[in-house]
């Protein structure tokens, strides 16, 4: 089963228990991540000039240095963890992943000191922890019932998983997946020095495929 | 062994769930921001339950990532929460403002914001430091003497970082122990050649050289936090 959704599986780097590993799929999704995140360092944000309602003049936001080096340095690290998500395969570490991620959306999103943007963010940050019951307890309870976390294990199990499967996905959906609805309520196209949510949307994206990828496998 | 696991695995579960779920409906019923965070907290902890509820070595290993994580998402949010209040109440943010500055001493700060009259704040320093200096005598030799100096030191600089001045009395015995270090250092010197020249009076040289030493390197490690004293 593996082989058919991964692609041919180049080996593993055996680190104890967190075990990563080289397939075709987690290789392109590494890549891309990587690449997304050189972009995100390299990129500068854009000045913005806003125009004003009642007034004549229109005004320009500037993005200071030390607003800009935190919030790159939110986008850099949610790069590097869902480049880690890729390629780990122990489900635990997995989840460690989505939550690192789903702190770094937090970071990015509450880098601009806006009253409206924290408020997103900090409802974001609610369902965020209010996720990790599922993520980890459905965690939790494979590891119950089948012993193992491995993922390269847990299709050898005959045990039915269903319902862990089904809260995991559920704590996927919270902890990452709903990263982009929050930066679209937060406006944070509108918001100055916006481009590093775009790493909000890639990190979502890869780390959906990459989790419906897993619970088809185990 | 195993069915007593089992049997009470179930339950555990279960009592995670219903935390979790009956913590989804107070924060549905919560308009106060702070209050539905705390909540969200229990939902943690109500997750920390269901691995603890799984009982074995390896999820004993896989709670304290998940409490590390839950207390991250925490300081995050409440981080957020903070300076969403600032913002609010559109007062300029203090520049040094924190998450912990309940916990500051007036050292930091300045200036002392309430009268706090803690007597705590002045007893527990010299309890803590009688303890660590009649545990290092115990110990003797080398290890005692840095227990005593660690024990010296955090006295003096508990007692500077409450603005409060070493007593003189303290400071002259201090000095004059410190004096000391030549007769203990001849003390060390003479127990150490006992254990060649005399090897049946091993216990008599063997308590002589700790002595020396204890009070040798107590005495001059503790200086540290006397130096400081000295303008």
């Amino acid at each position: 089963m593996i082989e058919s959704i991964t692609g041919y599986l180049f080996g593993i780097v055996p680190l104890g228990d967190i075990v990563f590993g080289f397939s075709e799929f987690s290789i392109i999704g590494f890549i891309t991540a990587v690449i997304f995140t050189i972009i995100v360092y390299l990129t500068n944000p854009e000045k913005q000039l806003e125009a004003q309602k009642f007034r004549v003049e229109d005004k320009l936001e500037v993005v200071s240095l030390k607003e800009l080096k935190i919030r790159r340095m939110m986008a850099i690290v949610c790069g590097i963890a869902t480049a880690g998500a890729m390629l780990t395969c122990d489900l635990f570490d997995y989840a460690l992943f989505l939550t690192l991620v789903g702190i770094a959306n937090i970071g990015i999103v509450s880098a601009v000191k806006r009253e409206w943007v924290l408020t997103a963010s900090y409802q974001y940050g609610l369902i965020a922890i209010i996720a990790t019951l599922p993520l980890f307890g459905s965690a939790g309870i494979i590891l119950a019932k089948t012993g193992t976390l491995s993922i390269f294990e847990l299709p050898k199990t005959q045990t039915s998983l269903l319902f862990e499967k089904i809260m995991f996905a559920a704590g996927m959906a919270g902890e990452t997946g709903i990263a982009p609805f929050y930066a679209a309520k937060a406006e944070m196209f509108r918001a100055p020095g916006s481009p590093y949510i775009l790493m909000i949307h890639l990190s979502s994206l890869l780390l959906i495929v990459r989790t419906v990828e897993i619970l088809l496998t185990i | 062994m195993e069915n007593i696991i089992y049997s009470i695995y179930h339950p555990t579960v279960l009592v995670g769930f219903a935390i979790g779920i009956l913590s989804l409906f107070a924060i549905g019923f919560q308009k106060d921001d702070l209050h539905a965070l705390i909540l969200t907290d229990v939902i943690e902890c109500a997750m920390l339950i269901i691995i603890a509820g799984v009982g074995t070595d390896l999820a004993e290993a896989l709670i304290l990532p998940g409490l590390v994580v839950s207390l991250a998402e925490l300081l995050a949010v409440s981080e957020v929460l903070i300076t969403r209040k600032y913002l609010k109440s559109k007062r300029p943010k203090p520049r040094s403002y924190r998450l912990f500055e309940e916990f500051k001493l007036p050292l930091h700060t300045g200036e002392l914001k309430y009268n706090i009259e803690m007597e705590v704040l002045k007893t527990a320093p010299r309890f803590l430091a009688i303890v660590l200096i009649i545990y290092g005598a115990i110990l003797s030799g080398f290890t005692g003497g840095a227990v005593i100096a660690t024990g010296l030191l955090f006295y003096a600089l508990s007692k500077r970082a409450l603005g409060l001045e070493i007593s003189e009395e303290l400071k002259t015995m201090w000095e004059g122990i410190s004096g000391l270090s030549g007769i203990a250092w001849a003390l060390w010197v003479i127990g150490f050649l006992g254990f060649f020249v005399f090897p049946d009076k091993w216990l008599l040289c063997l308590l002589m050289a700790g002595l020396g030493l204890v009070i040798k390197v107590g005495s001059k490690l503790g200086l540290i936090g006397y130096i400081g004293e000295v303008k």
